[in-house]
């Protein structure tokens, strides 16, 4: 690469190497952990065993490689496990059973245009309409998801043997497995776009839209093809994992989403955009392939393996993160110099304490009168207000459809009583939403929470007494634990939280060792399912949690921090704000949010069960979203999550009414959710 | 590096994890278990009773076990079957994420002479062990009894498992086809369980809030009865009032099925004898353990078929029987439900006798301990 002679202070190598750093140390990683393997394993790696581990990770590679081009955009792509669903079940239910040799480039071309239509409507939405990625994808997810069992209702299906010969047999017999070559075209690919005015086009929207948008790039465009583009990868993976196992199922590709965002955040591309590449994001797959058989050649046992897993992760992202501009090393210089100026007493807090304010002529500042409330509020109401309008859409639907809704006392308590759970999630999610985060170690906190809280409570009001208090602290060391590797070893909040869940499932099973014991409390279950002039109690709880947490967010000095996090971190610290300090702690809150939700559903269900989080991670993203939130932060009203809450509560009370098939269900959840947020479309003027 | 220095280096690796030396390795087998998603009560179950099989004295001195998770992601199954057959095993006992998706890994260690044994769940690769119940025979007879219990006619909520799986697509299809016979028998609401008691409470609290409990006359759920019972317990019915729910094998629904009245240890509401018509059957955990039995009986050179349907194990009020301790002999005698004070966890799944089994007892589900 020739670099202009007009910068002359590093040398290009030095700068190239710098901005491929990330790819460089996944790439030592893996070297590190092939050689683990290698050094501890029964035998010689033989070519044999390299041509495995290249056929293991290609899927996840492939996509990837999708996901990190979709992420250097700005954007986010949760709908990439259901399209390599969607391919594979697609493929395995259309081949001839009795067709031997099936045409390679042709159902290759078939599974890619599959990804790259799926890849043009995420694109339609966000690109042109303008939505927001998370909340597009997360649709299209349910949609896919839906439309793939409709396609195939069970595994089952065929692949022909053809592909599999082609795409996990041998470029070069001996040396070079077809995986590595696949994946080595794609690349190449990318190379060859990267140069391109697209490519340029993509990290520059990626780093700034708006200043592409000013240089003349058509950011617009640029958008849609990258979500196609990304499609045809996905495709691609669905062709591949087809060609792996030979047969299809519904399912496959669903739960590799968690492990796409890893391997791209473990390759060195930064989420939220214009950082980073596919080089590193191959690596990164690869080393979290390569974990399964760390856990296998060291003999971890399975109650410790998430644990390992867990820790295999971090470890992995720090190795990255150890140079002189890390936060950590940022955070040590820092903490030198307050140190020397408490030394040499030149700290704010020594200095004598008089009042430096400007003096503002008096009088001037608080003459004008307040515009209306409407007009103060607008923008909040704008996006607050769809979720609620869908919201008596759905009732309507549901009183005209099942006959019971509107004058049912009893509709309306069990709506507020399901919708508690996710409304003080949201709480906790929303808040990390808006500094521009996110938990992922939600299910597991809820979890833990609820097996401990189980397990001590026995059955025993009295022992609820002090139960409580120390499941929430427990909350905020696990909050703590998030926000300080994420603030101060300037961790990726989802490898972090990605990270923390893993851990905590482990320790949640080594407590209960695979049965979790012990039941709510009598006073715990009357709170949740109850009844107390005509309600449930936990409905009053519910009322006075939706003023605290809305004070909490409007009213409070934290409040208004987090949203000026959320507005520009930089601008943030400039204003004054502590932004370690609120950052962690929006972490702690989401942690304690998380473990009020394992302690409530011990009291609705009257006993805690392993995995009795793991339904809520992703609707605790969609309902702060539905409710107006801006992803990338600094937008959003807890009364509009409580919306978003209601909404998806009440549908989902709709569809079970129903005996509409599961497929049918899964599309009708996605399409309302897309159409809740068509009102939440940006305006084109920015 | 050298080989010799690799292979020197290798050796006090070795060492240092406390791998069991060479010599004694060779005349174990070495055998891998393959579970997929550790974080539910069933699988973890499962796995405690494949370690206290493992542990048997009969078996102690011929096995080498070592227990890997894979997590829900099929991806990462394939990974390491292929990582345990490169690393020497001679058999590996699997609980198969997808039916399917396995097909070509389990296929190459098979033609590598590795014995692959999958239980609950089916692999179609006709290379593969199967140890699994007729899931069609499950949804049949549980649609049939509670057909006959309501007289042919009524209205009953269909709680299923996870869609997308041959599992739950087998006995939802059977049940329904009992039920299409029955042209008085209408399921006026079908939803989504995922074979949980926590998601079964959610489900049926989203369909009693537009549809009364007195509006239905049964219910049909793979699993969640406890709590459905539970939950009418909860909205003022009394014991006697209780819907015919056919469903799961948990430990506190089996409970609930003795006569009110029957004395048990640790007992409390809704965990507690109601005399709640029911049908219990389960897919029961003793599958893993049995199928690392009948692994050790292949590398043994004994004919084992490639397919083991295990009977269903079906309990009906008539048949629910409590268990003192729970030892293998006194299930043997025909109890077939444990004292709450034992198993505190009503979701527990009691279904863990089988005649083929005598290593693995109650202490083998609860704490991986086999029978003295």
């Amino acid at each position: 690469m020739t670099v202009p002679a007009s910068i002359p202070t590093r040398p290009g190598w030095r700068r190239h190497l710098g901005r491929s750093r990330g790819a460089i140390i996944a790439g030592a990683v893996f070297l590190l952990l092939l050689g683990l393997v290698d050094w501890v394993g029964a035998g010689p790696l033989t070519y044999f065993d390299v041509s495995f581990l290249a056929s293991g990770g290609a899927t996840l590679a492939l996509a990837a490689i999708g996901q990190t081009l979709v992420i250097l955009s700005g954007g986010f792509d949760l709908s990439a496990g259901a399209v390599i669903s969607l391919v594979n079940a697609t493929l395995a239910s259309h081949m001839d059973p009795m067709a031997m040799d099936a045409s390679v480039p042709l159902w290759t071309l078939a599974g890619i245009a599959i990804g790259c239509a799926v890849g043009a409507f995420n694109g339609f939405f966000i690109a042109v309409l303008r939505l927001q990625p998370i909340v597009v994808t997360l649709s299209t997810m349910f949609i896919l998801q839906g439309v793939t069992l409709l396609v195939m209702e069970k595994p089952g299906g065929m692949i022909s043997p053809s592909l599999g010969a082609f795409y996990l047999g041998d470029a070069v017999p001996g040396w070079l497995p077809m995986p590595v070559v696949v994946i080595g075209v794609v690349l190449l690919l990318w190379a060859w776009l990267k140069g391109t005015r697209f490519g340029t086009a993509l990290y520059a929207t990626g780093s700034d839209p708006e200043a592409a948008a000013a240089q003349g790039l058509n950011v617009t465009l640029t958008r849609f093809l990258t979500y196609v583009i990304a499609g045809g990868c996905y495709g691609l993976a669905g062709v591949f994992i087809s060609a792996q196992t030979g047969s299809g199922d519904p399912l496959v590709g669903n739960p590799l989403l968690l492990s796409l965002f890893a391997a791209v955040v473990v390759g060195g591309t930064r989420l939220g955009g214009g950082q980073g590449g596919p080089l590193g994001t191959v690596f990164g797959a690869y080393v979290l392939m390569m974990v399964v058989n760390i856990l296998l050649v060291l003999n971890v046992s399975a109650y410790y393996s998430t644990i390992a897993e867990g820790t295999i992760l971090m470890l992995a992202v720090l190795a990255g993160s150890l140079s002189r501009d890390a936060p950590l090393a940022t955070h040590l210089r820092a903490l030198r110099s307050w140190a020397s100026a408490r030394a040499a007493g030149t700290l704010p807090s020594a200095l004598p304490a008089t009042d430096r304010r400007l003096r503002l002529p008096a009088g001037s500042a608080r003459t004008a009168t307040l515009p209306s409330y409407l007009s103060r509020h607008a923008e909040t109401l704008r996006f607050a207000i769809p979720a609620y309008v869908c919201l008596i859409l759905v009732v309507a639907v549901t009183q005209a459809w099942l006959g019971a809704a509107v004058f049912s006392w009893n509709y309306w308590n069990a709506l507020l009583v399901l919708s508690s759970f996710l409304a003080v999630l949201a709480l906790g999610q929303g808040a990390v939403i808006l500094t521009g985060g996110l938990d992922l170690s939600v299910p597991w906190t809820i979890g833990l929470s609820g097996i401990l809280l189980a397990g001590i409570v026995n059955g025993s009001d009295a022992a609820l007494l002090y139960a409580l208090p120390f499941v929430l602290i427990l909350a905020v060391i696990i909050g703590l634990a998030n926000g300080i590797g994420i603030v101060w070893l300037g961790v990726s909040p989802i490898v972090m939280t990605l990270a923390t869940n893993g851990v905590l499932q482990g320790v949640a099973l080594l407590y209960s060792q695979g049965t979790p014991a012990g039941f709510s409390s009598p006073m715990l279950r009357w709170l949740m399912t109850g009844k107390l002039l005509g309600l449930t109690p936990v409905v009053l709880a519910l009322a006075l949690f939706i003023v605290l947490a809305t004070t909490l967010l409007g009213r409070t000095p934290f409040g208004r921090r987090v949203y000026g996090i959320g507005n520009g971190l930089r601008a943030a610290r400039i204003s004054g704000i502590p932004v370690e300090r609120t950052l962690i702690l929006v972490y702690v809150l989401s942690a304690v949010c998380a473990a009020l939700v394992g302690v409530m559903l011990t009291g609705f269900s009257g006993q805690a069960s392993l995995g009795m989080g793991d339904d809520y991670l992703l609707p605790s993203i969609a309902v702060v979203v539905v409710g107006g939130t801006l992803i990338t932060g600094g937008r959003g009203h807890y009364l509009g999550m409580l919306g978003g809450v209601l909404l998806l509560t009440a549908l989902q009370m709709l569809l079970a009414g129903t005996t509409l098939p599961y497929a049918t269900r899964a599309i009708v959840y996605g399409l309302v959710i897309l159409g809740a947020v068509l009102a939440l479309r940006e305006k084109r003027s920015h | 590096m050298t080989l010799s220095v690799r292979s020197l280096l290798a050796g006090a690796a070795a060492g240092a994890l406390l791998l069991s030396g060479a010599a004694e390795a060779q005349e174990k087998h070495k055998i891998f278990l393959s579970m997929s998603y550790i974080g539910n009560d069933w699988q973890a179950e499962a796995a405690n009773m494949v370690k206290a099989m493992a542990a048997h004295p009969s078996l102690a001195d011929k096995v080498d076990l070592q227990v890997q998770v894979s997590g829900p992601n099929a991806q990462r199954q394939i990974q390491q079957i292929n990582a345990m057959v490169q690393s020497g095993a001679n058999a590996i006992v699997v609980f198969p994420i997808s039916p399917t998706a396995l097909n070509q890994v389990v296929k190459n260690a098979c033609d590598k002479g590795v014995v692959v044994f999958a239980y609950d769940a089916e692999i179609t690769e006709p290379c593969a062990y199967n140890v699994h119940i007729d899931q069609e025979e499950a949804g049949r007879v549980t649609a049939e009894w509670l057909v006959e219990k309501l007289g042919g006619k009524g209205d009953i909520v269909a709680v299923t498992g996870v869609p997308g799986t041959s599992v739950d697509d087998l006995r939802t299809k059977a049940a329904k086809e009992v039920f299409a016979k029955h042209p008085d028998i209408h399921i006026v609401a079908e939803a989504v369980g995922m074979w949980s008691q926590a998601v079964a409470r959610t489900e049926l609290a989203k369909i009693t809030a537009t549809r009364n409990w007195d509006e239905i006359d049964g219910l049909w759920m793979q699993a969640g009865c406890f709590t459905a019972n539970a939950m009418q317990l909860e909205a003022g019915k009394t014991p006697e009032q209780l819907l015919p729910c056919a469903g799961e094998g948990a430990n506190g629904g089996r409970i609930q099925m003795l006569p009110v009245g029957t004395e048990v240890e640790g007992a409390a509401i809704p965990y507690a004898p109601l005399g709640a018509p029911r049908i219990s059957y389960a897919s029961p955990p003793y599958s893993g353990g049995l199928a690392l039995k009948l692994a050790v009986e292949v590398l043994e050179g004994k004919e084992v078929p490639k397919t083991t349907i295990l009977p269903l194990p079906v309990v009906t009020n008539d048949t629910v029987k409590l268990c003192q301790e729970g030892t293998w002999e006194e299930m043997k005698a025909g109890c077939n439900v444990f004292q709450p004070s034992l198993v505190s966890n009503p979701g527990w799944f009691a279904s863990i006798f089988s005649a083929a089994t005598p290593e693995i007892g109650l202490n083998a589900a609860l704490v991986g301990q086999p029978e003295g």
